[in-house]
């Protein structure tokens, strides 16, 4: 199957935050108490009942009175996922045969290595201490179906198909950038973006913590490297030199 | 009849059954996170129970640890000359011939042993409690699983020697474990500098 | 709408003016996106950077209740620089007739049109005539050269809006207003198209109406009526408001824009003769000289076998307004405080927080005898009675509540602000008690039916009502409401045979008990009934069927320009385009042939009969008639004019034939700079120097209340947030009532964003979060620096429940409406912002 992706267009985003809406009626969230903290965004920041929401970023721009920008704050579905990569328990957190990154709460341990293993800090925890992000919509997708938030969102700032095929149309529209197009194994939430990442307050070149590349690269094998090492190290020793005797008078 | 002196208290002994069996389990759970080992990890029921099986164990292995301090510590630390020749005949283990320098009640490669399995049980122990107990801190829970891993990885290449040391290498060591006592004559060849503090 | 929502994307500019569609109609953003994907230019003009703003090409600021001094200056910029399209002008629109030498307006008469009665505060409209010729047509002067010609009073009228004018009173950069200006006028080309789109943003002011006409003058001289892409379009509000306005909502028309009697047009004829709309060109289609059909055929829709030609088809029982009366919201509710009313039905309002200064009309509540809230919650209309300020004690009103199904839960259709009727499902059964509309609405009649059937006064407009909505059980009650019958009824009936007499031999028009064709076969005889003619043909008889044209979901777009004629029905009928005829030139060929909305084909293959004959092609035309230029059979395009022209000099209108700019009822400058005339001279003041009821006083340029304010809506809010209030994921998003203001507003005050404040104004106070936000710009107005700040009206006391939503911003806007509609001025008023 060919890998699916979201292509997320903040030019074309309004801040309707119809994805919101949408997102937590299809996964059935409720909703928080909030206060309005002086602005339009709100919540404040991804909870475990908030699988994806718009920034509000207010900027200087050269021909208009001010630039405002909505940018989306969800799971980007790595193909090369820190939170997978990281995460102890098999089958807590995996991939789709369409390319989303999604959950199973009943196999999460609740042992939040997938927050440090995330380069975008996405996965939160619910009451139970078990995983909650954004999952593509995964049994949407499965039928067939666009995610919640693409079908919903009025404009194709949320655009949902092949991922070559929406990279092909990003490149095409003359999108300065294509966020995530090779990082991480290649983002399933693909950005096109007018300026520079920064500018919508994205990292640059994402990347799973070097650490944890470290880790899986290094480390882990090296646990069965030492331990079978160790083992036959032992065993040949024997074999070369045997049990220590007490005879030899070393005795003074 | 063999005369007997005690090397090690009851208290000791079951100390090292508990720190040995506590590390044991952390091991085998620990794999079971490292490679999503399913069946290994079915003997805990499921990766929840692995999880808090893991998390505990880690507990018991820590005040066990910390119970070591008493009785190897000041003894690893008494350090002298007789080290360095221990050292270098490399505890006469790559000689069927070498003499070793006479030896305290332990020997200077069970000293290191210890001061290793120390550093690196608080290492472990530490950084698993940041990942147990500090969820979701990025910063400290990276440097932890690195901590954690690396220690791991250290120790579970140790292990396996030191099983080996205590049991085929040594024959005669691994009832220290059982009943605590040795052979006096034993005990006077490999721990000379200790029977004779004894004064026997 | 004049066009249609998907039709935005054919525009080459689309400028949005008094509408936020990003924020209050989200989806029309899609087309938008997908004309600017093609390279169109998109200009907001708003006194704040709205989320529509971001997406803008060209944003320009302007003072809230400026808008027609915004567009005069548009109106000077194309007439100075000929940028008009002048085949069009000449040839479509009243610019080349010639008014009376005795016409004068403001340039001349400081502020006011010729004609005034100050005491009366209204117009004489005598001079507002044209030069009639022997023939009784208007004379008219193709060269648009006479002084006294309608365009030529238009430059005169627009000379006074100099762009250092207009940028003095709008507080608009002058670079901004020629750079509208400039890319807006690029549309006066043949082959380029522009859009307006509106909303309350332009109608809520005392000068609502002349806003949307000094746009439907811009859009005539640059040739945009009738035009893929272009047009005047209106972003109505709600889901249905189209539809509910088709069918009569307004106190002033019946179903189908037909007017409601006053009590002097005391028979049928009469009223025929007075509202008909009557010309002696014969190039003139003057549709609506249709009238006496309409009529006719509405009566026949509600009274049945009770309407005959003897009882004037029970004309008399329809109801009739005093001269002069005025049932509009702001009177009726004035009314209602001065406790001229005993009950009252609030049907899905919630007029306590909607309402300019819902102050008064939360006290008005208390002098009912009875009120019915019909809606899916408990509002604030609801438990007015335990409110803030409210003794509970002292309030008499017997409230009840009537629970009410939700759009899901009901079948029937929505019209949208394209004219779009779409027929739609019952999702799900109602929940709870609550019913449909219609159900409640049908128990309400028969109840109301029994009491008269045991006497009353004039029990006949009751009685005799055919209310054939289902089949009736014994007691005469409706056991099951059938919807569709109530469509049927609206789509008109042939109640006898129908022929065609004109042709030789007769031709069998319609059959007797089948559904009418269109509105075009309705007959002023009493043969036919309709409901409501616009909406003749929507669910019609064809080929033997009975089809509910409403429900068709056809997805065939041939011209490429989105009319998708196959998918639901389009009022009127199906015409996609309005005055689509403009579009073409004198030959009936496309202005614009990559964008044809009709063409004449002199060819036509008809599919049936294999031949060709001469006839249209494309969207339904205004009428099958040949091209302006065929000297025998042509007509004029704009149909609904008795003239048939598209009118630049529009004398109907209350305050004046040209737009004029009138400074809001409070703004924040002492005089008009304009004028000596400050405020619109004809609208109906409520307040007068001390003069009229506390709860309507207003201040100008009053140092209490600096700083100008308007209302607005946002995405995550719909009206007075009671549907979107209960529901936590929108209220999540938008928990709190706010007020945005400039970042040196707030440097001014020591307010932070976040931060609570009171705003304030002559009426009343609430409590809101402040935004402190660079969205907000002060303007320089008159030289000097005006504030500007701006709050939702989506919140109220009663929900949520806590009070941590705050209170409705119409506790603060003024008793005050347009001078033709008397929409009220929620959209520019004075009020002064403090730290909480």
């Amino acid at each position: 199957m060919k890998r699916k992706a979201l292509l997320i267009s903040p030019e074309l985003c309004i801040g309707c935050r119809g994805c919101q809406t949408a997102c937590k009626s299809w996964n059935q969230l409720p909703g928080a108490k909030t206060t309005n903290r002086g602005t339009y965004e709100n919540p404040p920041d991804l909870t475990p009942d908030l699988y994806n929401r718009i920034r509000y970023v207010e900027m200087p721009s050269e021909t208009n009175l001010v630039r405002w920008l909505f940018v989306r704050q969800m799971c980007m579905h790595c193909d090369d996922a820190g939170c997978i990569k990281i995460c102890p328990a098999p089958g807590a957190l995996f991939k789709t045969k369409e390319g989303a990154v999604a959950f199973n709460k009943d196999k999460c341990i609740g042992c939040k290595l997938c927050v440090a293993g995330c380069p975008f800090d996405v996965p939160r925890y619910d009451e139970k201490d078990k995983i909650s992000k954004c999952h593509l919509c995964s049994d949407r997708i499965a039928e067939g179906l666009a995610p919640a938030c693409a079908k919903t969102c009025p404009t194709g700032a949320i655009a949902y198909g092949d991922r070559d095929d929406l990279i092909g149309k990003a490149q095409k529209a003359g999108y300065q950038k294509v966020y995530g197009q090779t990082d991480l194994g290649g983002l399933g939430a693909i950005y096109a973006f007018k300026d520079t990442p920064k500018i919508y307050g994205m990292d640059e070149r994402p990347a799973i913590p070097e650490s944890v590349v470290f880790w899986h690269r290094v480390l882990k094998p090296l646990a069965y490297i030492g331990l079978g090492g160790a083992v036959a190290a032992s065993l040949i020793h024997y074999a070369a030199f045997g049990p220590k005797r007490e005879e030899g008078g070393e005795e003074k | 009849m063999t005369q007997m002196v005690r090397k090690a208290n009851a208290f000791e002994i079951l100390n090292h059954w508990v720190i040995a069996i506590s590390f044991f389990v952390l091991t085998i759970s620990g794999f079971g996170f490292l490679f999503h080992l399913e069946q290994l990890n079915s003997v805990f029921g499921s990766f929840n129970n692995t999880k808090v099986i893991h998390n505990w164990a880690g507990v018991v292995f820590s005040v066990s640890l910390f119970f070591t301090l008493f009785y190897y510590l000041p003894e690893a630390l008494r350090l002298s000359s007789d080290d360095i020749g221990w050292i270098l005949k490399a505890g006469g283990y790559f000689s069927k011939k070498a003499v070793v320098s006479p030896q305290d009640k332990l020997n200077t490669g069970q000293k290191f042993y210890y001061l290793f399995v120390l550093v690196l049980g608080i290492a472990i122990a530490a950084s698993g409690f940041i990942i147990w107990l500090m969820p979701g801190v990025r910063k400290w829970v990276l440097l932890s699983h690195l901590v954690h891993n690396i220690s791991f990885d250290l120790m579970i290449i140790a292990f396996p020697i030191h099983i080996y040391l205590g049991t085929l290498a040594n024959p005669g060591t691994f009832r220290i474990m059982v009943y605590g006592t040795v052979p006096l004559e034993w005990a006077k060849k490999r721990h000379a500098k200790w029977v004779q503090k004894m004064g026997l | 709408m004049t066009n249609h929502w998907i039709d935005f994307k054919n525009a080459d500019v689309i400028l949005v003016m008094g509408a936020n569609p990003a924020e209050n109609h989200p989806i029309s953003m899609k087309w938008i996106m997908k004309a600017r994907e093609k390279g169109a230019r998109l200009i907001v003009v708003d006194p704040r950077f709205t989320r529509t703003a971001s997406k803008a090409d060209i944003y320009a600021p302007m003072r809230s209740g400026t808008d027609i001094a915004f567009l005069g200056g548009m109106i000077n910029y194309i007439l100075k620089n000929n940028l008009y399209f002048g085949d069009y002008v000449v040839n479509y629109t009243n610019a080349t007739y010639l008014v009376s030498p005795e016409f004068k307006g403001p340039g001349e008469l400081d502020g006011i049109f010729s004609g005034y009665d100050e005491k009366g505060r209204k117009y004489d409209k005598k001079t507002w005539s044209y030069q009639l010729d022997d023939k009784g047509l208007p004379k008219k002067d193709p060269t648009l050269k006479d002084p006294n010609c309608v365009l030529q009073l238009l430059r005169k009228h627009y000379a006074r809006y100099t762009i250092d004018k207009v940028s003095a009173i709008t507080g608009t950069p002058k670079e901004k207003l020629n750079e509208v200006y400039k890319t807006f006028a690029s549309t006066g080309k043949p082959n380029r198209a522009g859009t307006e789109l509106y909303a309350m943003g332009w109608t809520q002011h005392t000068v609502g109406t002349q806003n949307i006409r000094a746009m439907s003058i811009i859009q005539l001289l640059l040739g945009n009526m009738g035009m893929a892409g272009g047009g005047i379009n209106a972003l109505r509000g709600q889901s249905n408001v189209q539809g509910s306005t088709d069918h009569g909502l307004l106190f002033n028309i019946l179903p189908g824009y037909v007017p409601v009697p006053t009590a002097s047009i005391i028979d049928l004829k009469t009223y025929i003769e007075k509202l008909t709309p009557k010309t002696k060109d014969p190039k003139s289609v003057n549709w609506w000289g249709n009238r006496p059909k309409y009529i006719t055929s509405y009566l026949k829709a509600i009274y049945g076998d009770k309407a005959t030609k003897d009882n004037d088809f029970g004309y008399a029982w329809i109801p009739k307004l005093d001269e002069g009366m005025n049932g509009s919201w702001l009177v009726l509710f004035d009314q209602m405080f001065k406790g001229n009313f005993e009950g009252f039905f609030a049907w899905g309002q919630n007029p306590t927080c909607s309402s300019g200064n819902a102050g008064k009309v939360r006290k008005a509540l208390a002098k009912l005898k009875w009120m019915v809230n019909v809606d899916l919650f408990d509002n604030e209309t609801n438990s007015f009675w335990k409110g803030p300020d409210m003794n509970p004690k002292e309030i008499q009103t017997e409230v009840f509540q009537l629970p009410v199904a939700s759009s899901v839960e009901k079948e029937g259709s929505l019209t949208n602000s394209g004219r779009l009727a779409q027929w739609k499902n019952r999702a799900i059964e109602p929940i709870g008690e609550s019913k449909p509309d219609y159900e409640i609405m049908n128990e309400l009649y028969f109840r109301v039916k029994r009491l008269y059937q045991k006497g009353g006064k004039l029990p006949e407009p009751i009685l005799n009502l055919t209310w054939n909505y289902g089949e009736k059980g014994p007691d005469g009650k409706i056991k099951k409401f059938d919807i569709h019958r109530t469509a049927k009824e609206i789509n008109g009936y042939y109640l006898e045979d129908l022929y065609d007499k004109k042709v030789e031999p007769p031709k069998q028009l319609g059959k007797k008990g089948e559904l009418c064709t269109n509105f075009v076969t309705l007959q002023a005889d009493g043969t036919t009934s309709c409901g409501n003619w616009i909406y003749s043909g929507s669910y019609t008889h064809k080929e033997g069927k009975v089809i509910n044209m409403m429900a068709r979901r056809g997805k065939d777009d041939p011209t490429g320009l989105g009319f998708y004629s196959g998918w639901a029905w389009c009022w009127p009928v199906n015409r996609r385009i309005m005055y689509n005829r403009a579009s073409v030139d004198l030959q009936g060929r496309p202005w614009d042939s990559k964008r044809a909305v009709i063409k004449w084909n002199p060819n036509k293959l008809d599919p049936k009969t294999k031949k060709t004959t001469p006839a249209w092609e494309g969207d339904v035309p205004d009428g099958p008639a040949p091209p302006m230029a065929d000297e025998k059979a042509g007509k004029y395009p704009f149909i609904m004019r008795p003239d048939g022209m598209g009118s630049i000099f529009g004398p109907g209108l209350a305050d004046g034939p040209f737009p004029e700019h009138y400074e809001p009822l409070e703004c924040p400058i002492q005089e008009n700079p304009m004028s000596k005339q400050r405020i619109n001279p004809v609208i109906k003041l409520f307040y007068e120097k001390d003069k009229g009821l506390p709860e309507d006083v207003y201040y100008n340029a009053d140092k209490r209340f600096p700083y100008v304010a308007t209302t607005y809506r946002v995405t995550e809010h719909w009206q007075t947030g009671v549907l979107t209030r209960h529901e936590p994921w929108q209220l999540e998003m938008m928990p709190q009532q706010f007020v945005e203001l400039s970042k040196e507003l707030a440097v001014e005050k020591g307010i932070k964003s976040g931060d609570k404040v009171i705003v304030s104004s002559a009426r009343g106070k609430v409590w809101a979060i402040a935004m402190a936000t660079e969205r907000f710009k002060p303007f320089k107005v008159m030289d000097n620096i005006i504030h500007q700040v701006g709050l939702s009206f989506h919140f109220g006391w009663q929900f949520p429940e806590d009070g941590s939503g705050g209170d409705s911003a119409n506790l603060l806007t003024p008793t005050i409406g347009d001078a033709n509609t008397l929409i009220p001025e929620t959209k520019a008023f004075m009020v002064n912002v403090e730290k909480a």
